[in-house]
């Protein structure tokens, strides 16, 4: 089991681990409820050191980048931040990522930790005739997660550049020397990612602890971004299906000139939605199927779980796309052999921090 | 770390408790458990009058990113839940051992000889 710069910490603040993608992780601190409380309140932070970061860099960089994504990313200005699904050509997921834009050639690619090998292998079959330079710097780097409507002022205390947008990224000094900061995340909240090495990790995270930023662990982290819709690979994402199945249409750019699956997306027909669901009894998880009035099965959840904020069961689910249910309607999933009814909802769970 | 794992009670290794009174078997779950699932947010309750094989799933604790099944300490036949528990399932993690889920009534004295005492529990507890 591979471990974080940060694991030593965990132990020591009496985290709860446990396995997650190879790597040994804190599942949990203080508890779930406290963790996602203290995200949408104040503030929260999150050892993601297991992620994935590559680096291409060159004068063909950015071009690169944009043909094997299916975002513009040709089009961001420097210094952005670009969510992306990463597609084969049959249109299918491979993973999806964020895209840094740090220079006019330095690109900073994050992916998930579960697909790292998978994605540097496909990245790197691709790099053929492209004048760039790719590295895989998943080792040597850190990543620590500050989130909540308070983020940005911890961040400044300890003298980080967080007067950036979101969806923006910059080198930015600090307590600790040079980072990479950029204002993203996966909780719903407003928040920064700082990529930094293992040393710099070490003292940010304790100046974090110190400031009384709540330890996160990946339970929370889960309920975070399924509060607010935010799809995760292996779940609503996968190598069966293509981003349109997943509710991602807005990431697929056809009228870019070309890149990997464009061809077999422009033509595909969806044979999902996914749908957001929220019960007023019962807990809907991963698996469990969903039921039409007439008692049919049209798809599963994708994830599940109770929403702190709401304190309900709610869900991601993917269902025949012929038979997809409207907003407003009421569909059943199935828990232990039994219909609970579930409202199926336009809009994420969550805005910000808000139910 | 330590658990609470009162003297008077007896225990499953599923991290159940029982309180045996004649052939009355009030049963929960541990602070052990408890604390190993986090805050508790649903309970699913069996219904009055259910038949109960040892070792067969009898109800549900759900904490917020996991289930977990209950499952019966001894044959018996359910004769009252702890409804309240289905409006303030939390009551489990903060009195563990006040929060019964069910009682049963049985009628094999040897099953309930046969489940753990807290110095056996301890010992199961102190292996995880």
């Amino acid at each position: 089991m591979k471990h974080t710069s940060l694991h030593a910490d965990h132990l020591a603040m009496g985290a709860k681990m446990g396995p997650f993608a190879g790597w040994d992780m804190p599942l949990q601190y203080s508890g779930v409820k406290q963790e996602v409380l203290a995200v949408r309140q104040s503030a929260g932070m999150f050892d993601v050191s297991h992620m994935g970061e590559f680096w291409v860099k060159g004068p063909e960089a950015v071009r690169f980048v944009d043909q094997l994504i299916t975002n513009d990313f040709m089009n961001a200005a420097i210094g952005k931040a670009v969510y992306s699904p990463l597609c084969r050509e049959d249109g299918s997921v491979i993973d999806d990522l964020i895209a840094y834009k740090l220079g006019a050639e330095e690109v900073l690619i994050c992916v998930n930790a579960s697909n790292i090998e998978k994605d540097w292998n496909w990245i790197e079959s691709k790099s053929n005739g492209f004048k760039i330079d790719l590295t895989d710097h998943s080792e040597q780097t850190s990543l620590i997660a500050v989130q909540g409507p308070k983020a940005s002022e911890i961040l400044k205390e300890l003298n980080f550049d967080t007067a950036i947008e979101t969806y923006a990224t910059v080198r930015s000094d600090s307590a600790f020397g040079q980072t990479i900061i950029a204002r993203t995340g996966y909780t719903g909240e407003d928040g920064f990612e700082v990529f930094c090495d293992h040393e710099q990790a070490t003292q940010l995270w304790r100046a974090l602890s110190g400031l009384n930023v709540v330890a996160c662990g990946l339970a929370a982290r889960d309920v975070l971004r399924l509060e607010a819709c935010y799809p995760l690979y292996g779940h609503e994402l996968s190598d069966e299906w293509t981003p349109l199945d997943a509710g991602l249409k807005w990431t697929v750019k056809l009228d870019k000139p070309d890149f990997i699956g464009k061809a077999a997306l422009a033509s595909y027909k969806p044979r999902w939605r996914l749908v957001k669901l929220v019960l007023e009894r019962g807990i809907p998880r991963d698996g469990y199927g969903i039921k039409n009035s007439n008692g049919d099965i049209i798809g599963k959840v994708t994830s599940g779980s109770m929403s702190v904020v709401l304190g309900k069961g709610v869900a991601l689910a993917m269902v025949d796309l012929a038979n997809a249910p409207k907003s407003g309607e009421t569909v059943s999933v199935v828990i232990r052999n039994q219909d609970y009814p579930a409202l199926v909802v336009k809009d994420a769970f969550l805005k910000g921090g808000r139910a | 770390m330590s658990h609470n794992i009162p003297n008077d009670l007896k225990y499953t290794s599923d991290h159940e408790w029982a309180k045996i009174e004649n052939n009355i078997a009030t049963i929960g779950i541990t602070d052990f458990a408890q604390n190993a699932l986090g805050d508790i947010v649903f309970v699913e309750l069996p219904q009055v009058g259910t038949t109960l094989d040892k070792g067969a799933t009898f109800g549900v604790v759900e904490s917020i990113k996991s289930v977990s099944d209950l499952y019966a300490p001894l044959d018996g036949e359910v004769i009252e839940v702890n409804s309240a528990l289905e409006s303030s399932p939390e009551d489990i993690n903060q009195n563990p051992y006040e929060s019964w889920i069910v009682k049963v009534q049985f009628n094999k004295p040897e099953q309930a000889q046969e489940l753990l005492s807290a110095d056996k529990y301890t010992e199961v507890v102190e292996a995880q």
